[in-house]
């Protein structure tokens, strides 16, 4: 019973921040000075008469609530409207970079997943001074070298001085840069609670009592530190959405991250609404799935 | 009269040595701060002037860091630029300083309710990647320096929000604030005249932790072309500007680059150290013999 409302306590509060974002992309994207017509007529020189039928077209002239709430119902059946600039639809738009950026968050979240729990765990098994070093190195790394500056520099020495990779459109240097930077981020406090765990008295007995390292490896640790891994998803996710977003835009990758900022560049705000909005409801989603893991497989959590 | 920070723990702070690293990082953090306000008197060339003859000459003696695809020189230009990116940067984290912890506490101080809608507001702003949140309030804004500083302001406030919440709720707990309470202070009085000091210690290290995100952070807007205008160079439009002529002119991206990750480590050194000997938390946690 507990359990149930727990649950459902997380996703009435989801479905507040859902709304609570709508209102505010909404709102921030539209009180912008200068609309997309007034770039339009910058670069085709239109008459005033002109921009005034065009605003009337495209609904610019209407009041704000009566947009918000046409916004909203017609985002709930899938439709985000349409692109002001290419006059396709919104949806198309964003779904057609979904993909690109899904693979490129999820192949780096593997990759960065893999790392940490890797050198946490060998550090935490071994003690020793250089995987321990490992850990704090990945941690260092990741603050102190911005994901794009990696990518800068990525491009200068692997593509231009070593001629390995082609510059634009791989995959393959983006996703091991934001894996790195992930794996960065969650390493050192997966350490920390992976150290605490080993020194708890059932890890001790089990050592005492001749089982295998590998075993008390697998069979110990690793389930203490699931919980908090999901706790720590939400900063796995901020690090993955400045990750994609500057990466699609120096490796020239055609992915939602792109698609916001040329729409921003031509403030096209259909656009630019439609694609914060998923990107944001998706980490509200995945936030509370999380949440929701997090307090399953931890009874710790029972409020 | 307001009361001594846990005065126990002075001992603990006097053992810390005083780390090389962070020696270094001060060091180059005031040469950087120092270069950065005295930039207009020491720059060799004017950033804007383009020198077309000189197009993307790599580092040599008359141009100590080369010239960039447009015939400026990259040296002029990454000391004018620190300037922008430095005062970009800091009214950022002060802007969140004062939104954040002013926010939190007077949210706090007045009650349930009030402390309920100010974190329900804070927690959705965390909800969103700080870098999305700062997107939208530029497209909101427009861009523009002070813009992307209130963009800052806003994405980062959230951290000094918490920090507050969590020193505010150990300092109620402490005998003082109960004595302040029974000799009949009120809420805000007790918050202003004895809380507040023993708490602005931890927030003032949370700054020193969230500046060189905060650069970082701006460094990116400014690379993703949403910083302040053209004229003014950041380290982050200078490595976007260059990143299309990579080829020709790698000295122009390397500059900055390097120049800001130098930055950045030289912050974070220092904020490391400035943690371990002035945050509070520690010092409770060291009390409580639950860290080493």
């Amino acid at each position: 019973m507990n359990l149930l409302q727990d649950i459902a306590f997380q996703l009435a509060r989801a479905l507040m921040q859902a709304f609570a974002i709508m209102v505010i992309v909404f709102l921030l994207v539209r009180v912008t000075p200068g609309d997309v017509v007034d770039v339009l007529a910058i670069e085709g020189d239109l008459t005033a008469e002109q921009q005034e039928v065009m605003r009337e077209e495209l609904g610019l002239d209407r009041p704000l609530v009566t947009e918000f709430f046409n916004w909203v119902r017609q985002a709930a059946t899938g439709d985000l409207g349409q692109s002001l600039r290419y006059g396709r639809p919104v949806a198309d738009m964003v779904g057609n970079a979904l993909p690109t950026t899904l693979t490129l968050a999820a192949s780096s979240f593997i990759i960065g997943l893999v790392l940490a729990f890797s050198t946490a765990l060998t550090a935490t098994m071994t003690q020793g001074r250089f995987t321990t070093s490992l850990v704090n190195l990945l941690n260092i790394w990741s603050i102190a070298f911005p994901t794009f500056c990696v990518g800068v520099a990525a491009i200068l020495v692997f593509s231009i001085w070593l001629g390995w990779l082609p510059v634009l459109g791989a995959m393959i240097a983006p996703v091991v840069i934001i894996g790195i930077d992930n794996a960065g981020q969650i390493a050192k406090p997966l350490f920390e609670e992976l150290r605490e765990a080993a020194n708890s008295a059932h890890v001790r007995t089990a050592r005492a009592k001749g089982l295998h390292p590998v075993r008390i490896a697998i069979a110990y640790l690793l389930p203490t530190a699931i919980p908090i891994a999901l706790a720590l998803s939400g900063l796995i996710l901020a690090g993955l959405v400045a990750g994609t977003l500057t990466m699609e835009v120096l490796f020239g990758l055609s992915g939602i991250g792109s698609l916001t900022l040329q729409a921003i560049h031509g403030r096209d705000y259909p656009v630019v609404q439609g694609a914060v909005v998923v990107i944001a409801l998706g980490i509200v989603a995945i936030n509370t799935v999380m949440d929701i893991l997090h307090r399953l497989i931890d009874p710790r959590l029972a409020r | 009269m307001s009361l001594p920070v846990h005065p126990d723990t002075a001992p603990a702070h006097a053992r810390l040595p005083f780390p090389s690293g962070a020696s270094v990082g001060a060091v180059l953090v005031t040469a950087i701060l120092v270069i950065a306000l005295i930039a207009p008197w020491v720059v060799p060339y004017d950033p804007l002037y383009q020198n077309l003859l000189a197009i993307n000459t790599p580092p040599g003696p008359e141009y100590w860091l080369g010239v960039d695809h447009l015939g400026r020189d990259v040296l002029s230009r990454l000391i004018m630029g620190s300037r922008t990116t430095l005062a970009i940067s800091v009214g950022g984290v002060t802007l969140a300083f004062f939104i954040g912890g002013c926010l939190a506490l007077l949210g706090l101080a007045l009650g349930r309710v009030s402390e309920r809608l100010v974190f329900g507001g804070i927690d959705l702003a965390r909800a969103m990647p700080d870098i999305l949140l700062a997107l939208l309030l530029i497209v909101a804004l427009g861009s523009g320096a002070v813009p992307v500083a209130i963009a800052l302001g806003v994405s980062f406030s959230p951290f000094f929000a918490y920090v507050a919440r969590t020193a505010y709720k150990r300092e109620m707990a402490q005998d003082y604030v109960r004595a302040a309470r029974l000799f009949g202070g009120g809420r805000l009085h007790v918050l202003l005249r004895h809380v507040l000091p023993n708490i602005a210690g931890g927030l003032v290290t949370q700054a020193a932790i969230i500046l060189p995100r905060c650069i970082v952070t701006e460094s990116v807007l400014s690379f993703l072309g949403l910083g302040s205008s053209p004229d003014a160079p950041t380290w982050g439009r200078m490595i976007s500007d260059a990143s299309r002529f990579i080829e020709q002119a790698p000295h122009a991206i390397l500059a900055p680059m390097l120049t800001l990750v130098l930055l950045t480590v030289s912050l974070l050194l220092v904020g490391d150290y400035s943690r371990a000997r002035l945050d509070p938390l520690r010092g409770a946690r060291n009390r409580q013999g639950v860290m080493p």
